[in-house]
């Protein structure tokens, strides 16, 4: 073996002459061994690295392990643990396990691995080497055009950020303002209506008595079987009559507990029964918005019950989806029920039988396959299950019910403030909108705005007579209408300046550089999902109509190389999904590819100049000039 | 695979409330899909009857003919009326003769069996193609009938052998001559019982069965067999897989004692999240146990491939005043077919299994390959997984030998497609696994999808080539296709067709280095009753299901194995690997404990399930490495490699829920651990395959129980912790979290030295040994010599080249040996000769290399190779160098580490560079 051996190191050797003249002739002694570690092998004992043990230069690479540790055969596959330094000129040097030498397989460009003859290795390295440098060069060329768009965005985020700096100052101010003023104008409100109040029950006495006067009447003429009838049966004036009567009240009552007040006449007028249902509706609304968003209010309540709505929704079939059974104990008990059913699988089709057995292994969806029919036959039933449920009150509403109370809500909606108030992991491109909807408020936002308004608020103030009676409608409508107008400005300003708040609490990199992320979202599509990432807000996978989420911002991590989600969707029978975003130096901003190496952990890589960093060229070049150096990222 | 939400609106809803109920109905194993012995009539008759209640039979007409024994079996006279209310048949139907016939084979087999006359309305299944086929060529010519006493005939079975038909009641006993002590007894407990065909009654309730919804139509009615077998000087009795215990010996299952145990139950099913123990049937079945017991060793198989349920009485079943010594009883009751049953009488267990490999064949010869690691997962997803999988173990340096393709790989669960989207260039893929010397495995499937476009559905049903339902018709069930069929392999014209389907032409994107894996072939059938098939379904001859069961996995595998062999031009041999298996699986590839759990206990039971199955001849089993349902933590992981590497069959295997579990992603400590374990595997490949060849010539085991090894030492006779591979290592596993100490009994004889220290310790006692992570206890025998090759490599081909290391443990008289099996562990060429087998003998202080090839055989096979160091462990100091015969050569002896590991110290007496060939004669003289 031995002879054998030196026979071909000295045959290798030649071939390696031979291939590459510029290629020295690594003898026994230096074989493997990296040129800054020759020296360690200079004298003519040697120490184990590990220090377990000494051995003599003939021991060095005599293809018999002494060290466990590899320190004596760094040129042969003796030792296990041992590594293997080839020089592979013309390219990079590689450091390989000592298990690759004489395997049979080319390792080393140089070949140098493979000496005993067995198989011959081409000189592949100047060939590598030059695909590589040419590699090298694009990706210089890239990171220096990355670093000059870098620059121009770092600028932008600075530009950017002092002007949500600026804007949030001044509208603090505005708020402060505001603020002032609608508790003037409230003050103003509560008198008047006190004033109205006194009115009113006055009137209502009045009618009282009117009413037991009538309804005596009435009595002596009806059979008693019609009574039943009488709020149908009434004329339609009465109706209307009396509908005003309680709509006023109850408008008023909640105007003064939610501060909010739809109606916008100056006469309490026939469409008072609309807006009847919209306040009654406001009721919970308020309610449910508070409990859900304590920052919301005003007119925006709506709105917040819209999304809380369809959240709960949300919340509930990815609960369903996710939860194992005890953690809603509504939901594992009907399950359990539906469990025992499934038990008793006689009821069953073979078909279903076949599935509900699969899928036990599968995870899958026992209804899922070919068999439209049978799909929808078995969608039906459990939609109807589902809406049982919903009636016993998990799910807070059905969906058809909720679209009827939307549009009507639209109707009565400031238009411009539309869908914009979300919460920030409700929403992944909306600031444009907002930047439009302030525009009146903010970018015309003069002292000059503000002087008027102050103005036209005293006006108000100071002309409406307290002492005239009955209240003049007139003007009480007008102060109701100025309060609710300037209440609603302030919470408008209010929620912005919430939104900036909550904005610029976030970690945008040491120079902002991922600050235009904040608004942006990513999206790649790879067969049948498209995936989105919206940056210091959520990641999801959409499939049709349906989408996953596979985490929410989490924060970012190895020095802002990557952006993390976490939390997302639970995967039954696994984990929580997430998504770790690996960002790399690239020209534009892209989402180049999304996967899902273990289950329910994604990994995405997200090309960015934010990631094109000057120091990072100096090491490239170094690498270009020849330098042998850890060849990482090539 | 992404895991979509849902897909339409209406499903947003449907989706959540069908997962969760999926998920309680996925929680956990569901006892009521399955039979217990009361569900089951045959087994609930059988079970209810008491001994001696049975009305008895007496043989008539005792005679020999063709030189077996022949007689019949007549109601004992003067009929007696039946005692047993619930035997309703034994009443009404009067009983025709069965027809008796005993044979005797070479090494101590005798053969017994039992069927209906030519009367019977229909022939009784006999299970073909398990027994070799050159076992009547083993039958010893019996001439002679003596008689020992009055009613009863003796004859001879083997040296020091006989046994005694007992005329009435009939009763069969075997034992040793001179003494008359008896080894194994049938029907000494009048428990025999043989349900005959007859026709239909208009009022007979027992004629059909319904269970869960499935109505078993028995066109031919009760047919079941029962009776009891004793094994006498027995301790224990073991075998009968397929079990999931974390006990080797089987434990009663009736008797004093014993409450509520089902019978243990022999029934090839698909078990969703099995127990770890439990006496529930599983994926394989093979009817066969042995007993030991200090004076005896004995083993009985019986050949029938229906429905079988097994009780081991315990000691006082039938008299608790005065309980049985040294004897098992048990009951043994099949579903159908007739009594073809063997009894075995070694003089040690070894030669009980000789005896049992003799008639059903020894493991077949595996590639070298396919004794290394195995890497599986349900699914590796596309190429670039593949790619990436396979260049993981490269970057951390983790050898490892097969990539495995588990059902998602195929278009639809078409098998032996492609799915073209994830699997474009499948030749290719291979191509760069075997350009490292590596090999592929896919799975296929015996059900196929009922996909008129789909070619083998296509021919298969045209042809008839399907298993019928109780109507005729091609039987349709679901399975992982959806709608399937399942090729009935009982025809053998139907097993060469597919066989044909093996070929590189036919299966289209296979090459040479894919081999093959047969999964759900109990079979599954996830909508028929105890998921599998309807026992009324219709096999080619007219069988029933019910008469076949067990052996339908078998017949599939035996196709698929014959396929590769067929597609090698029988020169390559094959690997198939089969999750259903029955008695002579052995012969046609390895087996799995199919789907376990990632938790401690089913570590703890894969010990005893793969010594039991190496008991019964499936010696290349293994367990899922790391569990396949849950996720393992990661100490539990490294724990399944370390012991996992010492299974005959090391694969690690994990269901698709799972997070991903290659050994690199749980830090670097684990995967330095994990790396550590695979490679002491990888330096003993020479070891397993030395073993693996003992098995294929004479049926021992790879792994194996303790007994065997020693079995006059009773303290091993029921530990099922602890396992010898070969003579001469014992392995200990570690099934506890944290576990910071383990008691470990080393056999009585000789001392055993640690094999990660070199350490000695005496035999016979029990030592606390303290417990490191890094491995679990192992021990090297005293007295032996254990080859190995210390330098890893990308995988086990690249190792073929590699020089040898040899440790020698000395016994108290400084000697030791040991043996060393090479070939080209790829082809047949071994049957030729070509091959090499040495005995290394250490005595004197002198290592010899004696040549055991058998000269006659001729043939040789060339190998370079040398042993480049060996390991003296128990010498006393003082040794200077070596002097090697022929040529007068010196080695240098020194201290050197026992192992290539970092931070071993160099304590080990080392003779280095020896550089002897493995294929000479010589001697190597330590000075």
């Amino acid at each position: 073996m031995g002879a054998c051996l030196r026979i071909s190191l000295t045959i290798s050797c030649l071939l390696l002459i031979w291939i590459s003249a510029s290629a020295s002739i690594p003898s026994r002694e230096s074989l493997g061994i990296a040129p800054q570690d020759l020296s360690y092998y200079k004298s003519d004992v040697i120490k184990c690295k590990d220090g377990s043990k000494k051995f003599t230069k003939e021991q060095l690479n005599d293809e018999f392990c002494d060290c466990p540790d590899g320190t004596d055969e760094p040129g042969t596959s003796a030792c296990p643990q041992g590594k293997f330094y080839c020089p592979n000129v013309g390219h990079i040097p590689l450091t390989t396990f000592s298990s690759r030498v004489n395997d049979g397989i080319c390792d080393c460009c140089d070949g140098s691995d493979e000496y005993n003859g067995n198989v011959s290795c081409p000189n592949t390295c100047w060939e590598a080497g030059k695909v590589a440098r040419e590699k090298l060069q694009k990706k210089i060329a890239t990171f220096q055009n990355g670093v000059t768009i870098r620059k121009q965005e770092v600028e932008k985020a600075k530009q950017a950020f002092a002007k949500d700096e600026a804007e949030l100052s001044k509208l603090r101010s505005e708020e402060k303002i505001l603020k002032e003023l609608v508790q003037k104008l409230k003050e103003q409100k509560e008198r008047i209506e006190k004033a109205e109040e006194e009115e009113r029950k006055k009137r209502e006495e009045e009618e009282r008595r009117l009413k037991e006067a009538e309804r005596k009447a009435n009595e002596s003429k009806n059979a008693p079987e019609e009574s039943s009838h009488d709020i149908t049966d009434q004329a339609p004036e009465k109706l209307s009559e009396l509908h005003n009567q309680d709509a006023m009240e109850d408008h008023h009552d909640s105007a003064v507990e939610d501060k909010n007040d739809y109606t916008t006449g100056t006469e309490i007028s026939d469409n008072q029964v609309v807006g009847k249902v919209a306040n009654d509706h406001d009721d919970t609304i308020a309610k449910s918005g508070h409990e859900a968003d304590g920052r919301s209010d005003g007119s925006s309540f709506s709105h917040v019950e819209k999304q809380h709505v369809v959240e709960a929704q949300d919340n509930a079939v990815s609960k369903a989806n996710t939860d194992y059974p005890g953690t809603e104990e509504e939901l594992s008990s009907h399950v359990a029920e539906q469990g025992q059913v499934s038990d008793s699988t006689e009821g069953l089709s073979r078909e279903e039988l076949g599935r509900l057995v699969a899928s036990r292994w599968t995870r899958e969806n026992a209804a899922e396959g070919n068999d439209e029919v049978n799909m929808a036959k078995e969608g039906l039933e459990h939609d109807e299950d589902i809406r049982e449920e919903n009636h016993d009150g998990y799910i807070s509403d059905s969906d058809e019910d909720h679209k009827f109370e939307d549009d009507d809500l639209e109707d009565d909606q400031d238009a411009e403030f539309g869908e914009d108030h979300e919460e920030p992991t409700g929403a992944y491109s909306s600031d444009e909108d907002d930047k439009t909807d302030y525009s009146d408020l903010t970018v015309s936002g003069s002292s000059s705005w503000l002087d008027k308004i102050q103005q036209t608020v005293n006006n108000v103030l100071q002309a409406f007579n307290f002492f005239r009676r009955p209240v003049n409608i007139s003007e009480a409508a007008t102060v109701r209408k100025e309060y609710d107008d300037f209440s609603s400005e302030l919470s408008k300003i209010q929620s912005r300046i919430s939104r900036l708040n909550e904005k610029l609490k976030y970690d945008f990199g040491k120079d902002r550089e991922f600050y235009s992320f904040y608004d942006r979202c990513f999206e790649s599509k790879q067969n049948k999902y498209t995936y989105k990432v919206c940056p210091f807000k959520k990641a999801s996978q959409v499939e049709g109509h349906s989408s996953t989420q596979l985490g929410h911002w989490d924060k970012f991590d190895e020095s802002y190389r990557v952006m993390l989600f976490s939390n997302g969707d639970r995967c039954w029978n696994g984990p929580d999904r997430s998504l770790k975003v690996r960002l790399r130096c690239g020209l534009k901003n892209e989402l180049v590819d999304i996967d899902e190496p273990s289950r329910c952990e994604y990994v995405a890589i997200l090309s960015t100049p934010a990631l094109c960093l000057e120091e990072k060229i100096k090491k490239l070049e170094d690498m270009n000039t020849g330098q042998p150096s850890a060849h990482d990222e090539l | 695979m992404p895991s979509p939400a849902s897909r339409s609106p209406p499903l947003l809803l449907l989706v959540p409330f069908l997962l969760l109920l999926l998920f309680s109905a996925a929680s956990a194993w569901k006892k009521d899909e399955f039979r217990n012995c009361n569900q089951t009539p045959f087994c609930k008759r059988a079970r209810g009857r008491k001994a001696h209640s049975v009305p008895s039979l007496s043989t008539a007409d005792i005679s020999i003919s063709d030189g077996a024994v022949v007689a019949r079996l007549l109601p004992s006279q003067p009929l007696r009326q039946a005692t047993d209310g619930d035997d309703p048949e034994s009443d009404t139907v009067p009983p025709r003769p069965l027809l008796l016939r005993i044979s005797v084979y070479q090494g101590g087999v005798l053969r017994l069996h039992i069927d209906e006359d030519a009367s019977a309305p229909r022939r009784r299944f006999q299970v073909p193609d398990v027994l070799l086929p050159d076992l009547d060529d083993r039958r010893l010519w019996l001439s002679r009938l003596s008689s020992p006493a009055a009613g009863s005939s003796s004859f001879y079975l083997a040296e020091g052998f006989e046994a005694v038909l007992v005329h009435d009641p009939f009763q069969i006993q075997v034992r040793r001559k001179g003494s008359g002590e008896p080894v194994l007894s049938f029907n000494s407990h009048g428990l025999f019982d043989f349900e005959q065909l007859r026709a239909k009654k208009n009022d007979d309730e027992d004629w059909e069965e319904r269970f869960r919804g499935h109505t078993d139509t028995r066109p031919h009615g009760p047919q079941s067999i029962s009776f009891d077998i004793s094994f006498h000087g027995a301790d224990f009795v073991y075998g009968i897989p397929e079990h999931a215990s974390t006990s080797l010996a089987l434990r009663p299952t009736s008797g004093p004692g014993v409450e509520f145990s089902e019978p243990y139950r022999l029934f090839n099913l698909d078990v969703f999240e099995y127990l770890d123990d439990s006496p529930f049937g599983l994926y394989g079945s093979i009817p066969f146990m042995l007993s030991h017991g200090a004076r005896s060793s004995s083993g009985f198989f019986w050949l029938n491939a229906a429905e079988m349920q097994i009780d081991v009485l315990g000691p006082g079943w039938d008299d608790p005043a005065a309980p049985a010594k040294d004897r098992i009883d048990t009951v043994w009751m099949s579903e159908a077919g007739v009594v073809d049953a063997f009894f075995f009488v070694g003089h040690e267990p070894k030669d009980v299994l000789r005896q049992y490999t003799g008639i059903t064949g020894t493991p077949a010869m595996p590639q070298e390959f396919a004794v290394a690691y195995h890497q599986c997962r349900w699914n590796y997803r596309d190429e670039e997984d593949v790619a990436a999988v396979d260049a993981g173990f490269d970057e951390h340096d983790i050898p490892y030998d097969v990539l495995w393709l588990d059902i998602e790989h195929t278009d639809g669960k078409r098998y032996f497609t492609w799915d073209r989207v994830l699997f474009p260039n499948p030749q290719e893929m291979q191509g760069k696994l075997a350009a490292k010397g590596r090999h592929m495995v896919t799975i296929v499937d015996p059900h196929i999808k009922r996909d008129d476009s789909f070619y083998i559905h296509k021919e298969a049903s045209e042809r008839g080539y399907y298993v019928k339902d109780a109507s005729g018709k091609d039987f349709d069930g679901w399975c992982w296709p959806g709608s399937s069929s399942y090729l009935d392999v009982l025809n053998p014209e139907i097993r060469e067709w597919w066989a044909e389907k093996f070929s590189f032409e036919n299966y289209v994107g296979s090459t040479p280095s894919l081999y093959i894996w047969n999964d759900m072939n109990e079979p599954s059938v996830f909508n028929g009753p105890e998921i599998s098939m309807p026992r009324d379904a219709i096999h080619f001859g007219d069988v029933e299901h019910r008469e076949l069961h067990n052996a339908y996995g078998y017949y599939f595998h035996m196709a698929t194995s014959n396929g590769l062999l067929k597609r090698g031009n029988g020169k390559d041999r094959p690997f198939v690997l089969s999750r259903a298996f029955f008695a002579g699986s052995q012969r046609y590839g390895a087996v799995w404990t199919g789907d376990n759990t990632a938790d401690w206990d089913h570590l703890r039971a894969s010990v005893p399930m793969i010594l039991t199955l190496g008991l019964t001849g499936m010696t290349f089993s293994g367990a899922d490495v790391g569990g396949f349902f849950g996720n393992p933590e990661p100490e539990l992981l490294v724990r399944w490699y370390q012991l996992g590497a010492y299974y005959p069959f090391f694969r690690a295997h994990a269901h698709q829920d799972t997070k991903r579990r290659e050994p690199w992603l749980f830090g670097e400590r684990n995967t330095a651990l994990i790396r550590e374990a695979v490679h002491v595997r990888y330096s003993l490949l020479p070891y397993y395959y030395t073993l693996f060849r003992e098995a294929s010539v004479s049926g021992i085991p790879v792994m194996r129980p303790l007994w065997l090894e020693f079995p006059a030492d009773k303290e091993t006779y029921n530990n099922g912790e602890a396992f010898m591979v070969g003579p001469s290592l014992l392995v200990q596993g570690i099934y506890e979290e944290r576990q910071k100490s383990v008691s470990v009994y080393l056999p009585a004889g000789q001392s055993w030295y640690n094999l990660r220290n070199g350490v000695s310790y005496a035999g016979g006692v029990s030592h606390k040994l303290e417990v490191s992570e890094d491995s679990i206890p192992t021990f090297q025998r005293a007295g032996t010599i254990i080859p190995r090759k210390d330098r890893f490599r990308r995988s086990s081909t690249q190792m073929v080249n590699d020089p040898y290391t040899l440790v020698i443990a000395l016994n108290g008289s400084f000697a030791a040996e040991g043996e060393l099996y090479v070939d080209d562990g790829k082809t047949y060429d071994f049957e030729q000769g070509a091959y090499i087998h040495r005995r290394f003998i250490f005595a004197d202080l002198k290592l010899t290399s004696v040549n055991i090839h058998p000269a006659n055989l001729g043939g040789k096979f060339p190998s370079d190779c040398v042993i480049e160091r060996i390991v003296l462990l128990g010498l006393p100091s003082g040794a200077k160098k070596a002097v090697i015969e022929p040529g007068n050569r010196e080695a240098n002896v020194e201290l050197g580490p026992l192992t290539l590991r970092g931070g071993s110290s160099p304590d080990a007496i080392t003779v280095r560079k020896p550089n002897v060939h493995i294929a000479d004669d010589w001697t190597l003289r330590i000075l």
